[in-house]
């Protein structure tokens, strides 16, 4: 770019870049720190505490809890969102509509309310699931539609599928045969980040984990929750490895973008 | 799409269909009906009680006031960070948006306790602080504490939400504006902020809402001791003392007006933007 750099703009960006990293530092400097003497800096550094976390079958659990429910979820998400957002892009434009503005359903309809009337919904027949696991799965499915239709939406969009349909009719290929065969993997990369960034959306999801199951399934959030009054060193060392996986998770989504840019 | 409709393909849509009626529509519908329920009666009394109640109106100016000030601060750093960042490198644009979707995915449980090491009674910055003379006491489990927690993930979502609205206005404006001796921040003033001004607003009602329903960094940090409504909200529905499912619904329901009503004014105001 050819545009000057502001001054101010570039104070602006280290300010706000210090400012959000100081939380993760200090949560940071208390997990590897063995003591205080009354100052700001330790008296002596350990990784002691991580083994300890990391080795807790408590917090192991919690983790593989929160990963097989995201997971169950995501899979029914795919399985019930991506055929229905292809159908609505190629043969019914209205629900196509529909599907833009149900975009900021997260926002217009917070899991705070959403949870009061899924109380009532899973205490009685048909869907008496009432505190059971399964209960987590199926509320995760639809706080996963807009990252699935936003990047479903841009891999469709970037193919040009009006002259492969016509082609296909011409040779007598079906268009349930060209979707199946052609469409789908080549929307795989959009799939695909949809999964990764929702992935990390529904492990920091805690509403409905502590309203409608609560702690006899405690997942990662619910163990996070249950242990912050623990000693400053442990829960330290928990949001520390907590901020690790985010950081696994989005540099994921991150390298799956950059490759489908420089392929395209 | 110019496709020869097909209604067999419409067919792949009934699934999700079915599973949007059973999860969103059907819940929402128990929670309008049950609003009008009060002690086994059809009623406007739940209605009434958050209306007369100081205690629910307290709630709700307290949830708006500390929205209302995120959202505000939000949408300022977000803009000026967005605009910063369009004079950078395609590197340093992806560790920043990646650091802003870290930032909206660390809100809640961890948010709180990173403040609580950060802020606390005995945090590393209040200790600093404190040695500098700079602040004789700070607590941290107060309002003041949930606009700093909230301040955080707000900025992050603004700065997501407002970094591929700016990359609509075209590089070529903004050189244009250069060459005639127009400076960066007369730019953004006088042509850049009024281009993207419907989509602000969009951005700036969808983190409203968003402060408005945040309820795990309330908890995580204050507990029940700042009366925000999603905390009303949770202690009316868990079944102790406190219990009055049906007036959750009402306040609930409450809730979801004040949130709606600017959003649809303000996707009404998109759609006129595309015409």
């Amino acid at each position: 770019m050819t545009t000057t750099r502001h001054p101010a703009l570039t104070t602006t960006l280290w300010f706000a870049a210090i400012l959000l990293l100081l939380p993760v530092l200090a949560t940071f400097l208390n997990s590897i720190a063995t003591g205080w003497t009354g100052g700001i800096l330790p008296s002596g550094l350990s990784l002691d505490a991580y083994q300890t976390i990391l080795l807790d079958a408590r917090f192991q659990s919690a983790l593989l809890r929160s990963t097989i429910v995201a997971g169950l979820a995501l899979f029914l998400a795919c399985l019930l969102i991506v055929p229905a957002v292809i159908a609505a892009h190629f043969y019914w434009p209205t629900l196509d509509t529909w599907m833009a503005r149900l975009v900021i359903l997260p926002y217009a309809v917070p899991t705070i309310i959403l949870m009061v009337g899924y109380l009532r919904v899973f205490s009685a027949p048909p869907l008496q699931l009432g505190g059971q696991p399964i209960v987590l799965v199926l509320t995760y499915v639809p706080l996963c539609f807009p990252m699935f239709y936003i990047n479903v939406k841009n891999s469709l969009q970037a193919l040009d599928t009006t002259e492969l349909f016509e082609a296909g009719r011409l040779l007598g290929i079906s268009d349930a045969r060209l979707l199946r065969r052609v469409i789908l993997p080549s929307i795989f990369p959009g799939i695909a980040l949809a999964i990764v960034l929702n992935f990390a959306g529904l492990m920091s999801e805690f509403v409905y984990a502590r309203m409608l199951v609560g702690g006899q399934f405690e997942t990662l959030q619910m163990y996070m929750f249950a242990q912050r009054d623990l000693s400053g060193r442990l829960s330290s060392v928990i949001v520390t490895v907590y901020f690790l996986i985010t950081l696994l998770i989005t540099f994921a989504a991150f390298r799956l973008v950059w490759r489908t840019e420089t392929k395209s | 799409m110019s496709h020869h409709a097909s209604p067999a393909m419409k067919l792949l849509a009934a699934p999700f269909l079915l599973m949007l009626a059973a999860l969103v529509v059907w819940p929402l519908a128990t929670v309008l009906i049950d609003s009008f329920s009060k002690g086994g009666v059809w009623s406007l009394g739940n209605y009434a009680e958050i209306l007369t109640s100081a205690y629910y109106g307290q709630s709700f100016v307290n949830s708006l006031l500390i929205s209302a000030v995120t959202t505000a601060i939000g949408v300022l750093f977000g803009f000026l960070i967005a605009v910063s960042l369009r004079y950078r490198s395609g590197g340093t644009r992806r560790i920043a948006m990646a650091l802003a979707n870290i930032g909206a995915n660390l809100a809640g449980v961890p948010l709180a306790m990173a403040l609580i090491f950060l802020l606390g009674l005995n945090g590393t910055l209040t200790i600093v602080l404190k040695a500098s003379g700079l602040i004789g006491s700070f607590n941290v489990y107060s309002l003041t504490g949930l606009i700093i927690a909230y301040c955080y993930f707000q900025i992050a979502l603004a700065v997501l939400l407002i970094i591929p609205v700016l990359d609509g206005i075209e590089t070529e404006l903004e050189e244009a504006a250069s060459l005639i001796g127009v400076g960066t921040t007369r730019f953004w003033l006088r042509v850049g902020l009024p281009v993207v001004g419907r989509q602000m607003v969009a951005i700036t009602t969808l983190l409203f809402a968003n402060a408005m329903g945040t309820y795990a960094t309330t908890l995580a940090l204050t507990g029940t001791s700042v009366n925000v409504i999603t905390i009303r909200i949770s202690e009316l529905v868990s079944g102790d003392v406190f219990s009055d499912p049906n007036l959750a619904n009402a306040i609930a329901i409450a809730l979801f007006l004040v949130l709606l009503v600017p959003i649809v004014v303000s996707q009404l105001l998109l759609k006129g933007d595309k015409r």
